[in-house]
């Protein structure tokens, strides 16, 4: 029975964090039709900043995350003005292969710049804690990680769902002239929906920094799970990439424990691939 | 009047050119090129650098007068009367088929002499094959998996030993602990990455088990640069073998580590392949977290300082500016193949691939920089001479547990958990 429950619990936390991570794609990807081929950098970049004021500053990730929410929605909202705004409108892969340049030099730049050596933190304010229930050991970092993720989700679920600036998303999501037509500022709701989606991912960088190494490649993996979080939940939907990435983190913790720890991003891949076949705008896609 | 200086004018160029292109192509006749091809970038980045600059290293001791160096070659600058040796990097990323085709690249393009590489035994296996198809030398300096060298290939030498070696000889020691220190260990974890040589590591593992009785209770691969272990370890803890052994490389072992302590699990002891466990930069990261583990080494700072004297002369002069840290027992053995390989152009007497490699397969080379002191290698390009020893690291520090002759430090075991830890 405990290794059910640390399993299923292993599986939750593991897919809230996929969902801090997507969320921001999803935003972009739902509202501007625009993948952004540097998320997993961006999330590498985040785990940097918060690396690094952790080593020199001795600012624990704890803290840090905000600075690097910070720095994310202003990397988010620089990305839109220098080279997604210029891309738009133009060949239909433009952005796509614009923000593939941008990951490229960004996973570069770091490598050049701090080597390809994983780092982790140590000395950090949750190392190594953890908690019992019911049997189950449950890790503090990643338990709060999770925390925020659900957080921040409910924040911008919110935002998008209740506030004025929200159903000024949405119509711009839904249709840009007629937005327009209706007084919207939809240059500034692009900026907005970039800086959004990079702040979700910086906070998700900044707290993961307390638990993963950094290094160059980091963002690899999580960008391959967060476009088939986004793909399976339906683009745009924030309950839909919530539901995903909870999917995944259960699929892949069950599947990888009591079938192979091997055959866990088959078994992922393999349930979005059936997703995707049936429903091709995703489980929760308009 | 103009004419004739317009004359002048050509003639000089003329001059100038033949003069450059004479003296270019002096120099591309002193130099022989060799590839070092490793993973310069992806999960193996950091051991892959390491590698590519243990073979700068003994690039330069090859070309530099190093008179104070008790090395072959140390004393004279080059080899074959001046010639120096030029290193040409190339990245595999980790990726067999990049591997390939940059090996490819570097025989065809680059017109490199000879390869040294890959560190992953993955991408050694299809660089290699090219290798041999073209009839080029292949330098293999730490890639340990057994099939390498069971291919019958010609052109292929190996240094590292293999993981049958090393499964030997970590079942040879847990039998000598449960013998000599009634130690107990009768189960048996594995975990290892899904590769050529986690698979290799891995199955090596479970012949040497069974020879020695002992019991595989988890046997659990995993895929490398994945985003968590928690299913692989909750796997091990659930079936708490006595003893694991890991063949996980960087990121993957320093997560592998952190997942163990988050889940609050130890076996009584860990043994690792040549992996990120020999890696001085993950451990430094681990901090006092990777305390404990033990390991198949060639080399450690503190083995040199008893036994390879000149190996630490040409890591504190060439090797540890460029990485900023002492050798690691992968690192060391692909600087060892590219002094091997000089050592038998030298012999050979020219750059003739089949008369180097006839050398290669009968001469026994000697070398200060391998714990062994030689180098020879059987048909098939296994080095027999191979020696390693397995450390237990404390403090960011190994000590050697066994074989009893090398033995410097008596053994923590079991394991110090992880709640009992300062």
């Amino acid at each position: 029975m405990s290794n059910f429950l640390q399993v299923l619990i292993d599986g939750i936390l593991s897919g809230l964090l996929y969902a801090l991570v997507a969320v921001g794609l999803s935003l972009i990807w739902g509202v501007m039709d625009v993948i952004n081929f540097a998320h997993g950098e961006f999330l590498m970049v985040a785990m940097y900043i918060c690396y690094w004021m952790g080593f020199i500053l001795g600012i624990d990730p704890l803290f840090s995350w905000i600075a690097s929410g910070i720095f994310l929605f202003l990397l988010g909202c620089v990305t839109y003005k220098v080279i997604i705004k210029n891309s738009l409108g133009k060949a239909a892969m433009a952005p796509l292969l614009a923000t593939f340049g941008l990951s490229m030099f960004l996973k570069n730049f770091c490598m050049n710049r701090f080597t390809p050596n994983f780092r982790l933190l140590s000395g950090t304010i949750m190392e190594g804690k953890t908690f019992n229930v019911g049997g189950a050991i449950i890790s503090v970092p990643q338990f709060v990680t999770a925390i925020f993720a659900l957080v921040v989700i409910i924040l911008v679920y919110w935002l998008v769902k209740k506030t004025r600036l929200g159903w000024a998303i949405q119509a711009t999501a839904m249709d840009k002239e007629a937005a327009e037509l209706m007084g919207i500022d939809t240059e500034n709701i692009y900026l907005l929906i970039f800086g959004l989606g990079g702040a979700c991912v910086g906070i998700a960088g900044g707290l993961m920094t307390s638990y993963l190494a950094v290094h160059p490649e980091v963002g690899s993996l999580f960008s391959l799970i967060s476009f088939v979080v986004v793909a399976l939940g339906g683009f745009g939907s924030i309950p839909g990439a919530l539901f995903a990435a909870l999917l995944i983190g259960l699929v892949e913790s069950f599947a990888g424990f009591y079938i192979a720890a091997v055959v866990k991003y088959v078994a992922v891949f393999a349930i979005y691939l059936i997703v995707i076949l049936v429903r091709p705008k995703g489980l929760f896609g308009w | 009047m103009k004419g004739s200086r317009r004359l002048v004018i050509l003639i000089m160029l003329v001059v100038c050119v033949t003069m450059m292109a004479g003296s270019s192509a002096f120099a591309a006749a002193k130099v022989i090129k060799i590839g070092a091809l490793f993973p310069l970038t992806g999960p193996a980045a950091v051991s892959g650098q390491n590698c590519v600059n243990a073979v700068l290293a003994a690039a330069d001791l090859i070309n530099k007068k190093n008179a104070d160096i008790d090395l072959p070659l140390a004393a004279q600058e080059g080899i074959l009367g001046g010639y120096k040796i030029e290193i040409v990097q190339a990245d595999h990323q980790g990726k067999p088929d990049v591997a390939k085709s940059e090996a490819e690249r570097l025989y065809n393009q680059e017109k490199v002499f000879a390869i040294i590489g890959c560190y992953n035994s993955s991408a050694t296996k299809p660089a290699s094959a090219v290798a041999e198809r073209a009839k080029k030398i292949f330098m293999c300096g730490c890639s340990s998996s057994a099939a390498l060298t069971e291919r019958g290939y010609n052109y292929f030498f190996r240094h590292a030993p293999t993981d049958a070696i090393e499964s030997n000889e970590f079942v040879d020691y847990i039998a000598y602990l449960n013998k000599e220190k009634n130690a107990g260990i009768k189960t048996l974890g594995l975990i290892y990455e899904n590769t050529e040589f986690g698979k290799h590591a891995a199955d090596e593992a479970r012949k040497a088990a069974k020879r020695t009785g002992l019991d595989i209770v988890a046997d659990v691969p995993f895929n490398n640069g994945a985003t968590n272990l928690n299913s692989e370890v909750q796997a091990l803890k659930a079936k708490n073998p006595d003893a694991v052994f890991g063949a996980a490389l960087g990121g993957d072992y320093s997560l592998w580590v952190r997942t163990m302590k988050q889940v609050n699990w130890l076996p009584k002891i860990a043994i690792n392949y040549c992996t990120g466990y020999q890696n001085p930069a993950v451990q430094k990261e681990l901090g006092h977290d990777g305390d404990f583990f033990m390991g198949g080494m060639g080399y450690s700072p503190e083995l040199a300082k008893k036994f390879m004297a000149e190996a630490m002369k040409v890591e504190k002069r060439y090797y540890t500016p460029r990485s900023n840290q002492p050798f690691d027992s992968d690192s060391i053995q692909e600087g060892i193949m590219l002094h091997v390989l000089a050592q038998a152009i030298e012999k050979a007497g020219s750059l003739d691939t089949e008369k180097v490699v006839k050398i290669l397969r009968t001469e026994e080379f000697p070398c200060g920089m391998a714990l062994s002191g030689t180098v020879k290698f059987a048909p098939g390009g296994q080095n027999i001479k191979t020696l390693s020893v397995i450390t237990q690291i404390k403090d960011q520090k190994y000590g050697t547990v066994f074989p009893l002759k090398y033995k410097d430090t008596e053994p923590v075991f079991p394991m110090v958990p992880w709640g009992k830890r300062n």
